[in-house]
């Protein structure tokens, strides 16, 4: 073996060795943009709601359940009888599309007036789900519990471009509103939920009554909106699919930097 | 077998000499000279990637029904464009691979173009003789943009649908003529119905075939003026130093050309870019969020968001808000690029013809002017991703956008200037490089400049023998290996002092 | 040297490179998902341009650097002279007149050539001011929605937003897209020449943003701000959808609504003004 350092057989093996370096960092940055294209979406949502649970059950005993947990949990914002307080708003116009779509997807009971709603795993099991939102909804006037049946995802996502991705961008990724507020993140919500959403425009989000959008249009909206996510995901990393800024991102950190050392060994340095 | 084809080749040809004085042409190795390899390689990617596009992609904004297998278009129509442009990613098999690679390629063609124009700018190597190099360069770099541009415009979906609106209001924007000029182009009023159908022979066609000649031209001078090299052992103005064409520059070119295919199919298959299917369709009347243009634009785009809303009306005219940053603000950034040789000359007063590379410290002007242009578009390129920033930080837009609008005003000159102190201290005091510079190096100004300039060959005046009128193509091979003890020729620097 | 050991690294990556060209083949063949005909063709490319490299620096180091003279400069005078002469001289008289005519004929037949650009104009022609300064919405035109359905105007909820189009529209034209936003009556603040602009608190205005001309599609409900994702401008749907931030300079064009006999929404005019982006002939 030739120990000789400026050998060229030496040099040719150390050549050898950063080539070789270039190549695991190929494939190294291949496997983990393959990989991560195969897990959850980055900035997922929290678990799926429950949505078989749309259906509520009717045993007078959960008007009591549902009005216990009530006072316990909720009228020190909402007011014993939901008319409101100081902390929190009045549900005399909430109905049980309301209180679903807050407690299913997490963003109520809040711990405190001052915490801005963040969707995440529900606060309740199923049962004391379902009386607190008929408990809920027999306070206010407002839309009831919508009924969701599969639609065409073709009409669904027509609709969907002409009023939910402005906001909640094509790929329900989410996005900014004027003041600092999110449209969220669809990935992962319940069908039951989304026509919540829909017909009752929570915060900042406009409602949509049934004259504009009908029960046929919500559910191709909503079937559409559960093709969001894996499902559109063809060629690769998705790159959160948020577009040109994601893919200018990559391509300054992978593609160019890649290059840009291919150059530097196949090159010389300055004398 | 191979001589004997080669023989009865040349016994038609007459090739032999000429290819012997070919393969031993010597070219300097630094590896930023590759650079530019790298677009000239992601061009010849495009083209290819192209013509196999050209095979599936219908040019037609016309409506008819869509036969693929992505089930929300299923029984729905859209235009040809984005039919077929959806069909050829959902159910040609490599049709993905190859729209994606293309698309990617496209992306490391403009970005290797601007490191390539960056190293000529930070060494100089616009000087004279390579002015004419460096304007074909530039219109090089404007043409790639305009045609990446149309390029993803003509799937006609949202996303580039979208932009297309903007390119309309700004060309809107032109004085006096704009109307009449958007007019021109789109066929009347946004959208049309030929947009497509007249960005399509553009694309495909006519501006790669100005980029193929102007490339042509550029490699041309380059190679009748031969490449530039860096100043050290045995290197001067008046000679080129580097390996022989063939068959080791060869072999390592041949070798990038392999590695740039490599960057491209890797990313082309394992990194999704522009899933027309998710945008959806264009329509005039809806729009997606984020709506930003790719990144070679964007800075056109961050442009128009931080600028203020400022709109003038002088003399029964409109100067309309887009004007400043849309029209006015790219017009300037690519005269002032065509322009830089002279610009340069009269900042430095350097005159000279120049073959030895300058390191950039010896120009602290040029190095300051180039990294606050750099800070500058950059600060730009940042505006146009705002929504990631509102996102990290939960501030709302108003701020984010004080807060970029009074960096893209002052951050410039704040790297300006230390890019221009770094550079002094580095000519001054003789250091290696930025991080070596020790912090008394770096802070004390007084110091007597350690090295002389580099000489520079005055105008008119050759140092080697007199260039007679035989042309240098029939010259035999005047490689010949670079000796231990340099043989120069014409004074060295310290005679020179 | 060993010429055996310099040439087995380079036949390694290169025999690497013909099984990832295989295996794309095969990953074609089997209808293998995208990722795998990238990463096989990638690999495949990347195996060989490493066999070139090393195959490469191998020959560099066993070859000296090479020195070239440069040729090129300044011609001699005197040769600069002669090409000169070669150039302009001429065997026949008043050359000079015969040169600049030509060039001034070919400089009208460029000229001449530029005409046919006018085809691309559309036809019928006119004025592009008068064009972008109108759209099709008149007094008495009903309004549907992108389907083409009527628009009662207890179709909309307070909170709600919709895009309305003159009846019998080309939708794919962009210009005469309409948002209707219903708000509580009481929260407007028109001036007074538009207070019967309104129809049970809905307002209509142009949807197309007046700084580069994206549809403004996005409805903050609670805020009621209209905001544009392009260049983030941010209209006031309250006061006539004034600018409050961003880029755009005027408000977006108010369009007056009426109501049909049959009980339909419908426009009593057209825009306040021109939609879309400003242009050098614009005049509000």
């Amino acid at each position: 073996m030739n120990d000789d350092p400026t050998s060229p057989v030496t040099r040719g093996r150390r050549r050898l060795l950063q080539g070789l370096l270039v190549l695991v960092v190929c494939a190294v940055a291949a496997g983990i943009t393959a990989l991560a294209g195969s897990a959850a979406p980055v900035r997922s949502a929290a678990a799926p709601a429950a949505s078989a649970a749309g259906r509520l059950s009717s045993a007078a005993d959960t008007d009591t359940l549902g009005r216990r947990v009530f006072l316990r949990d909720c009228a020190w914002c909402h007011g014993n009888s939901g008319s409101g307080t100081n902390n929190g708003p009045s549900l005399s116009s909430a109905g049980e599309a309301d209180a679903d779509f807050q407690l299913r997807t997490g963003r109520m009971p809040l711990d405190s007036p001052d915490d801005q709603p963040q969707p995440g795993p529900p606060a309740y099991g199923p049962d004391t789900l379902d009386a607190l939102v008929r408990y809920v909804g027999s306070l206010g006037t407002g839309e009831p519990l919508p009924t969701v049946r599969p639609g065409d995802v073709g009409h669904g996502q027509s609709l969907f471009t002409a009023n939910c991705a402005p906001c909640h961008s094509s790929s329900g990724t989410g996005m900014i509103l004027p003041d600092g507020t999110w449209a969220p993140q669809l990935y992962n919500t319940g069908s039951e939920q989304i026509a919540d959403a829909i017909r009752i425009g929570p915060g900042e989000m406009p409602r949509f009554g049934d004259k504009q959008l009908d029960e046929t249009d919500v559910d191709d909206l909503v079937t559409y909106v559960q093709t969001l996510g894996r499902p559109q995901v063809k060629g690769g990393n998705p790159l959160d699919q948020f577009g040109p800024i994601a893919e200018g991102i990559f391509l300054f950190f992978v593609p160019l930097p890649l290059l840009l050392l291919v150059i530097r060994l196949l090159g010389k340095k300055a004398p | 077998m191979g001589r004997r084809a080669l023989r009865k080749a040349d016994d038609r040809l007459g090739y032999a000499s000429i290819a012997r004085t070919a393969l031993g042409k010597i070219f300097p190795d630094h590896w930023s000279f590759m650079l530019g390899e790298i677009a000239l390689y992601s061009f010849l990617i495009l083209v290819v990637t192209g013509v196999y596009l050209t095979f599936f992609f219908e040019a037609s904004s016309a409506l008819r029904p869509y036969t693929g297998s992505y089930a929300p278009l299923h029984g729905r129509e859209a235009s040809g464009a984005f039919a077929s442009t959806v069909e050829l990613s959902w159910d040609i098999r490599g049709g993905l691979l190859i729209r994606q690679a293309h698309h990617w390629a496209a992306h490391i063609f403009i970005g290797s173009i601007v490191l390539h124009l960056c190293r000529i700018f930070f060494t100089g190597m616009f000087r004279k003789p390579r002015e004419l190099n460096w304007v074909i360069g530039v219109a090089l770099l404007a043409l790639g943009i305009f045609n990446a541009f149309a390029g993803y415009s003509l799937p006609d979906d949202l996303l580039s649908g979208t932009g297309l609106h903007i390119f309309y209001s700004t060309v809107e924007a032109v004085p006096i003529v704009g109307s009449w000029l958007t007019f021109l182009i789109f066929g009347g009023e946004f959208p049309g119905r030929f947009i497509i159908e007249r960005l399509y022979p553009l694309h495909i066609f006519v501006l790669p075939a100005v980029i193929a000649m102007l490339i042509t031209a550029h490699m041309g001078i380059l190679i009748r003026q031969k490449h530039s090299h860096f100043p050290g052992p045995g290197r001067r103005d008046s000679n080129v130093v580097g390996s022989r064409v063939w068959p080791a520059y060869a072999l390592r070119s041949l070798a990038l050309l392999c590695a740039v295919t490599a960057v491209t199919f890797l990313a082309g298959g394992l990194a999704q870019i522009n899933p027309v299917w998710v945008w959806g369709d264009f329509r005039s009347s809806t729009i997606l969020s984020p709506s930003v243009a790719d990144w070679y634009i964007a800075w056109v785009e961050g442009a128009l968001r931080l600028f203020p809303p400022i709109e003038l009306h002088l003399l029964g005219f409109t100067v309309p808000n887009q004007f400043w940053p849309a029209v006015l603000l790219p017009g300037l950034t690519f005269a002032a690029l065509w322009a830089w040789p002279w610009i340069d000359r009269r900042i430095t007063g350097d005159r000279g013809t120049h073959h030895l590379t300058g390191r950039p410290r010896e120009e602290p002007m040029r190095v300051a002017i180039g990294v606050a242009a750099l800070t500058f578009y950059g600060v730009l390129l940042i505006a146009s991703g705002e929504e990631l920033l509102v996102e990290w930080s939960r501030w709302p837009i108003g701020t984010i956008r004080a807060i970029l609008r009074t960096a893209v005003l002052s951050l410039p000159f704040l790297t300006g200037a230390i890019a221009w102190w770094i550079a002094r201290r580095l000519r001054d005091t003789g250091a290696e490089g930025a991080l070596s510079l020790s912090a008394s190096q770096l802070l004390v100004s007084h110091v007597a400049r350690q090295t002389a300039e580099p000489t520079a060959v005055e105008d008119g005046a050759v140092t080697v023998t007199e260039v007679d009128a035989v042309s240098d193509l029939e010259k035999a091979s005047a490689g010949r290996p670079l000796t231990e003890e340099p043989a120069w020729i014409g004074p060295t620097p310290e005679e020179e002092g | 040297m060993s010429s055996r050991g310099s040439a087995s690294a380079p036949v390694v990556c290169f025999a690497l490179g013909t099984l990832s060209a295989i295996g794309f083949a095969v990953s074609y063949g089997f209808d293998l998902s995208t990722p795998y005909l990238g990463l096989t063709s990638g690999l495949a490319f990347a195996f060989i341009a490493l066999g070139l490299a090393l195959w490469a620096s191998s020959i560099d180091k066993a070859e000296p650097e090479y020195v070239e003279e440069r040729e090129v400069g300044p011609t001699p005078s005197s040769e600069f002279e002669a090409f000169h002469r070669a150039l302009t001289t001429s065997p026949i008289p008043r050359a000079r007149l015969l040169w600049s005519m030509l060039g001034v004929s070919f400089g009208a037949v460029g000229l001449a050539a530029l005409f046919p650009l006018r085809s691309l104009f559309p036809n019928p022609g006119g004025s592009p001011d008068k064009l972008l300064a109108t759209t099709a919405w008149h007094k008495g035109r009903l309004m549907t929605t992108e389907e083409g359905i009527y628009i009662r105007p207890d179709d909309l909820e307070t909170g709600s937003v919709m895009t309305a189009f003159p009846e019998g529209y080309d939708t794919r034209i962009a210009e005469a897209a309409t948002l209707l936003i219903r708000v509580q009556p009481d929260e407007l603040v028109l001036p007074p020449s538009r207070q019967d602009w309104v129809v049970d608190g809905i307002v209509a205005y142009s949807k197309l943003c007046t700084h580069a001309g994206c549809p403004v599609g996005l409805y903050a409900q609670e805020s009621h701000l209209l905001l544009c994702p392009c260049h983030h401008s941010i209209f006031d749907v309250l006061r006539g959808a004034q600018p409050v931030e961003g880029p755009a300079a005027h408000p977006l064009p108010q369009l007056p609504l009426g109501v049909s006999e049959n009980g339909f929404l419908m426009a009593e005019g057209d825009f306040s003004g021109p939609v879309g982006a400003a242009w050098w002939g614009y005049e509000s």
